[in-house]
């Protein structure tokens, strides 16, 4: 069995004891390197044809060196964090290596396995090469492409990853700077939507190449030694940064559990169990005890195990700086071959990325018993997305549209939680209903906190929202919901908050039960969907919570009077 | 006649600049902002520039002021109140969704500015299509006045949804709270904004209801206070999206003052480019606190149609100004992994730079650039003399924990700054598609000049222009600003045949609603969001008028969108379109000023005088030539390395840049060759 095990890490620091270098020329680099992903993703959100990119930020630019270390990444998607080094590497292979490749050229490739996700989350992948012909290093775009051929536009139960979309295993879709017709024309013969994958296509070779322009420039400025010598010292200062705030995590073994729902397919829930070790300013995230994989969609590849953890220890340790590689040195991520946590094919993995999203939270948990101040009590745990779409009864148009949906946010040691994205899609903005109902055939009756969804607690966690929609015409859905079973937990003595949940009711008959995922739900016009985000659990005994705030929270609608006693009953003391 | 003065309050200094129309000569005037009571600063410069016959004899007075801004920061505004449509009560609280510190786990949104127990919801629906689907109820409005009587509220917003297609609601509301005793200004969002995304629109419309007070309480102020002192003209403020309105209609749409003070910088550049024909620009105004860019292209600064303050966003047009916390103030330190970073911390005017002597201990870029020579021998038009030795033990603090000297420690503080700044412009003209290597850097702001050559160099950017008067320049553009009025209507209808009289019905009604605001007599001007079928995003197209109705055909409207969604996004469209917005904007500009000022014929080139200073392009120090501005001879090129020196800023001009001085007395700074 222990073959089966597989440990990620990122390469060690390679300074020699004595190197100096000037600490102002680093920090103008880095400076120019995190400008140059910026660049990349200005140009990508300028460009790009799908409000999934420019709207919700479904992707990922960053700039690689030739050794595929993490110089830059913009602030896109933190579920795509720090992980784009797998499919660059993959792509590469997959061409014959890095000799059979030239300026100008972009490969394509979305195998999950490699990219970490399913495959309408396509990379394009450019060598930058210096006017000498040396290799400067790479930039790649990982974005969300709406549609690439899947069984549906969005899919919850597929049985393997073929089901799953058309998969381009690391092809030149540009070769020289000139689009290769045949590639191009084979994608866009494989989605639904041409003229989105055409357009999106566009933005995502402008943004690589805006990307090498400016790594080459940079380069080319400095020269490529003290260019290499000072990337040297940039790591080795973000592994400083990371280690300082490591070192100050007790040492210990800290075990959490999580549970998904179901896979998607079968009905039984899935419980999995993380483990977080920690020696020194050394920290391992250990998934390998976690269920082997699952015969629905929810299986999740290593490059997305390996961003999730990332991206859960740097929101805690990076002190809001721009990851680098060396950030994520002191991090060893463990895995079980062909689990959960570890995909291979042909697992189905299109909802890779939902257990991905509860590992952020019970890594959390599982950390909460070292530092119980430095970590949230639980969110709602998911990203709550539905997709729908439809043919417009008057034009007979088809149309889609999609979104994830806010949640409740975990208290903390820092206060209430507040109610936004889950931090995976921490950037992602949901759209205004007068948007959405001027493009889809809805009446939107409700965008409203749910009083008493909160976790009680000294601090009480943020409230979930209910989304309450009308068809006005006939209407398919996909909900892809997590965590209905498992309510967000508090933190030293705070109290659940409420679980995730869908609904819907047919026209004049009364509300459904709760349920969580479900591909294309057909619903009539005048049938009504609503969608119940959960809330985030409390932090704290609710006994030390003010009884002023417990008061302000009756005052304001965020909790009734009679939870408020229930929960708080000092508040009410005469 | 036609003189007028111009006031810009910044973060450090309130910068004051006077034009005489008989004579074209300018006066300028730099006073230290006085954040309590920012009338003071405004008052102070007044007295210190102009004699009383000049105020009297002063038509216009143009204003940028952070009023509105700081209201914001600092939340000091009115109770407000708002009526929202049931279910949609808590908009201003769940915002998009987004954290806006994205690595941040504990960030968390400042709280709204109505809590939640004054977000009262009202019964009744409009739909999309501004159909009503319920009916208002009205005794919902009965029960909230009651609410905000009982709670203090001064202040009211009003935003339905999708009030932007059919206003009755709103109109309804308001009148119920009138007729149940509430007699506190009103805000209605369809008047604010008529354009879709309720988010947006009614926190814009409750930032007008939480400012409007205190803006029409400083305003009347400052005008009351220059009435005493003789002053019979005009006052007028500068909007965010430029162009200017009266103080009386700025009491009433504050919101569209909110960013008044920054854009005034951008508005002298749209008119310089336009005036001298400079062409495309992007402007470098660096002052004490921040450095703020904006990319000039056919002469006009860039406009979005919304802007974003505090994490709030602002339904308005908006000149798209971007700032990074890095100016002459801006503070250096080691940060948690021993890396030198530079701002956004600001000494401000008070203790200020430790060079200035007044008990700033900590390095600012304005020592680094003292110790480096780069300021000549350091006289500022105040009197004050920059204290060397003192910035030097200030670098030494930050330098000895890096193991540099006191010049090293400089020098990286002026390249790690000009790096930020050359990245901020980067970004900003990149987004646009625009390489910045086209462009001329209009260096400005009493450190701009300071930087011009650093930055161009950084940008491979050939040309720097400093303009006359750069130190006071934000207030100099104020003086060009003509008076606006916006309106934008959001209303979604496909291009075709039907379209054209659909909008010119909307043109007619919305030129209306303009005129009926002010009846002064204008030119009008249009343009319309488009975008194709199925696509969320639009690009707005300016559309030529004809006594205020559209001339151009179906046809050049679909031709004109093709060009510039090619341009954009790189493929020529060809499927449906649809129209999304109209937007109008009505203009009087204030009477032409005569010139822009000439430089001297008699300028003479006086004795010779050098300093050393440090040359970034030779990597040594080496001998400046110290020049004042003003006895720089016209159309004579002058070879670097220079510091000219001028009442409100000094500029560097490194080893390798020659100086022309143009007839508009602009220093036209060149590159003798390409930087390798």
């Amino acid at each position: 069995m222990t073959s089966n095990i597989h440990t990620y890490q990122a390469a060690p620091s390679r300074t020699r004891p004595g190197q100096t270098v000037d600490p102002i020329t680093t920090e103008i680099i880095r400076h120019s390197l995190n400008s140059a992903a910026n660049q990349m993703k200005r140009a990508l959100i300028r460009t790009a044809y799908s409000p999934v990119i420019y709207d919700v930020y479904d992707f990922a630019a960053a700039i690689y060196d030739s050794e595929l270390r993490l110089l830059a990444q913009a602030p896109s998607l933190p579920l795509f964090m720090g992980t784009l080094n797998f499919c660059i590497e993959a792509a590469v292979e997959a061409v014959g290596g890095i000799e059979r490749l030239g300026p100008g050229d972009i490969l394509l490739y979305n195998v999950p396995f490699g990219t970490g996700s399913h495959p309408q989350d396509a990379t394009m992948v450019m060598p930058v090469f210096l006017e000498d012909g040396t290799l400067a290093g790479y930039t790649a775009i990982k974005a969300h492409w709406l549609d690439l051929g899947a069984k549906e536009p969005y899919c919850t139960d597929t049985v393997d990853v073929f089901q799953e979309g058309t998969i381009f295993p690391g092809v030149k879709l540009f070769s020289a700077g000139e689009i290769v017709d045949d590639i191009f024309r084979m994608v866009l013969a494989n989605t639904r939507l041409p003229k989105a994958a055409a357009g999106d296509i566009k933005a995502q070779a402008i943004g690589c190449r805006v990307g090498a322009e400016a790594l080459a420039r940079v380069v080319a400025r400095f020269g490529k030694p003290l260019f290499d010598r000072s990337v040297e010292h940039m790591f080795d200062h973000g592994e400083r940064v990371v280690r300082s705030y490591f070192e100050t995590i007790p040492d210990g073994r800290y075990v959490a559990r999580g549970n998904m729902d179901n896979n998607g397919v079968d009905t039984q829930s899935i419980p999995f169990e993380i483990i977080v070790e920690v020696s020194g300013s050394d920290v391992t995230v250990d998934y390998s005890d976690c269920p082997g994989s699952q015969r629905g969609p929810i299986n999740c590849p290593l490059p997305t195990t390996v961003s999730a953890s990332l991206i859960a220890i740097s929101m805690l340790a990076g002190a809001n700086e721009s990851p680098c590689d060396g950030h994520f040195r002191p991090l060893k991520v463990v895995t079980r071959v062909d689990s959960l946590f570890h995909a291979v094919s042909p697992s189905p993995c299109f909802l890779y990325a939902w257990p991905a999203m509860q590992a952020i939270d019970v890594i959390y948990r599982a950390l909460s018993d070292a530092m119980p101040n430095a970590v949230p009590a639980s969110s709602g745990g998911d990203v709550c997305a539905l997709l729908w779409w439809g043919v417009r009864e008057k034009t007979g148009e088809a149309w889609a549209t999609g979104s994830p949906h806010p949640i409740g946010q975990g208290a903390s040691a820092h206060g209430d939680g507040a109610t936004l994205s889950h931090v995976s899609e921490s950037a992602t903005r949901f759209a205004p209903a007068e948007v959405w109902e001027s493009k889809s055939p809805w009446l939107i009756e409700r965008v409203e906190l749910i009083t008493d969804s909160c976790g009680a607690g000294r601090y009480r966690g943020g409230l979930g929202i209910s989304f309450h929609f009308t068809m006005l015409e006939d209407t398919y859905v996909t909900t892809a919901v997590e965590r209905t079973q498992l309510p967000p937990w508090g933190l030293m003595g705070g109290q659940e908050g409420h679980a995730n949940g869908v609904r819907y009711r047919r026209a004049g008959e009364p509300m459904g039960e709760i349920f969580g995922k479900v591909t294309g739900l057909k619903l009539h016009k005048g049938d009504s969907l609503e969608l119940l985000t959960g809330g985030g659990g409390g932090y704290g005994a609710p006994e030390e919570r003010d009884p002023r705030a417990v008061h302000e929270d009756i005052r304001n609608g965020y909790t009734s009077e009679d939870h408020a006693r229930r929960h708080y009953p000092h508040a009410f003391a005469a | 006649m036609a003189n007028r003065f111009g006031i810009d309050i910044g973060g450090t200094f309130t910068d004051f600049v006077y034009y005489d129309d008989g004579t074209g000569e300018i006066t300028v005037a730099k006073v230290p902002t006085t954040p309590s009571a920012p009338e003071q600063g405004c008052l102070n410069a007044v007295e210190i520039a102009l004699t009383p016959e000049q105020v009297a004899g002063t038509e216009w007075f143009l204003h940028g002021t952070t009023v509105g801004l700081n209201a914001l920061l600092q939340r000091r505004g009115a109770v407000v109140g708002l009526l929202a449509t049931e279910g949609f009560r808590d908009v201003l609280e769940l915002r998009r969704g987004d954290r806006v510190e994205m690595y941040n786990l504990f960030w968390t949104p400042p709280p709204p500015l109505v809590p939640r127990h004054l977000r009262l919801p009202v019964r009744g629906r409009i739909r999309t299509d501004g159909e009503i689907h319920r009916p208002i109820a009205l005794e919902d409005v009965r029960v909230a006045a009651e609410t905000f009587r009982r709670e203090g509220v001064t202040s009211v917003a009003i935003a339905f949804l999708n009030a932007y297609a059919n206003p009755e609601h709103e109109l309804a509301a308001e009148q119920a709270l009138r007729e149940a005793g509430f007699n506190g200004a009103i805000t209605l969002s369809h008047k604010v904004s008529g354009e879709y995304r309720e988010y947006e629109r009614t926190t814009t419309s409750v930032i007008d209801a939480f400012v409007s007070e205190r803006m029409s309480t400083y305003l009347n102020r400052l005008q009351g206070e220059l009435r005493d002192r003789g002053f019979g003209g005009s006052p007028l403020i500068m909007r965010s999206g430029s162009g200017a309105m009266t103080f009386d209609e700025a009491c009433t749409r504050s919101f569209e003052t909110i960013m008044s003070g920054p854009v005034a910088g951008a508005e002298g550049a749209g008119e310089l480019s336009r005036r001298l024909g400079l062409g495309d620009l992007v402007t470098a105004d660096v002052g004490g606190t921040s450095f703020d860019t904006c990319l000039i292209a056919n002469g006009r600064p860039q406009l979005m149609f919304e802007g974003e303050v505090i994490g709030l966003p602002v339904q308005t047009p908006w000149v798209d100004v971007r700032s990074i916390g890095s100016g002459g103030g801006s503070i250096a330190h080691i940060d948690v992994g021993g890396l030198l970073s530079v701002g956004p911390q600001s000494a401000g005017a008070e203790p200020g730079p430790a060079c200035y002597g007044r008990g700033g201990i900590e390095p600012t870029m304005t020592d680094a650039a003292c110790v480096l020579g780069m300021l000549g021998s350091g006289e500022l038009a105040s009197g004050l003399v920059l204290d060397r030795a003192l910035a030097s033990t200030a670098l030494q603090r930050v330098g000895d924990r890096l193991s540099l000297d006191v010049e090293g420690t400089a020098r990286g503080i002026m390249a790690l700054s000009a790096a930020a700044m050359a990245n901020a412009i980067r970004e900003i003209t990149i987004e646009q598609g625009v390489d910045p290597r086209t462009l001329k850097l209009l260096a400005f702001g009493g450190a701009g000049p300071l930087m011009g050559c650093l930055l161009a160099d950084e940008l491979e950017i050939p040309t720097v222009v400093v303009p006359p008067h750069a130190g006071n320049f934000s207030a100099w553009g104020l003086l060009a600003a003509d008076l606006t009025r916006t309106k934008a209507r959001t209303r979604i209808m496909r291009l075709d045949e039907d379209a054209i009289p659909q909008v010119n019905l909307l043109l007619d009604g919305m030129f209306g609603e303009l005129e009926a605001r002010d009846g002064t007599a204008t030119e009008l001007e249009a343009s319309l969001d488009i975008r194709l079928v199925g696509q969320d995003n639009s690009l707005n197209i300016a559309v030529p008028l004809d006594q205020g109705r559209l001339t151009a055909s179906t046809d050049q409207l679909t031709g004109w969108f093709a060009d510039s969604y090619e341009r954009t996004f790189g493929l020529r469209p060809d499927e449906a379109m649809e129209i999304v917005s109209v937007r109008v904007t009505s203009r009087t500009p204030l009477p032409q000023r005569q010139h822009i000022p000439l430089a001297r014929e008699d300028a003479d080139t006086g004795p010779e005088k050098t300093l050393p200073a440090y040359s970034f392009r030779l990597k040594r120090t080496t001998e400046f030539a110290i020049r004042n501005r003003d006895d720089l001879p016209v159309g004579e090129p002058v070879s670097g390395p220079a510091i000219i020196t001028e009442p409100t800023t000094t500029t560097y001009v490194d080893a390798g840049w020659t100086i022309t001085v143009d007839a508009a007395a602009c220093l036209i700074l060149t590159t003798d060759e390409a930087q390798s």
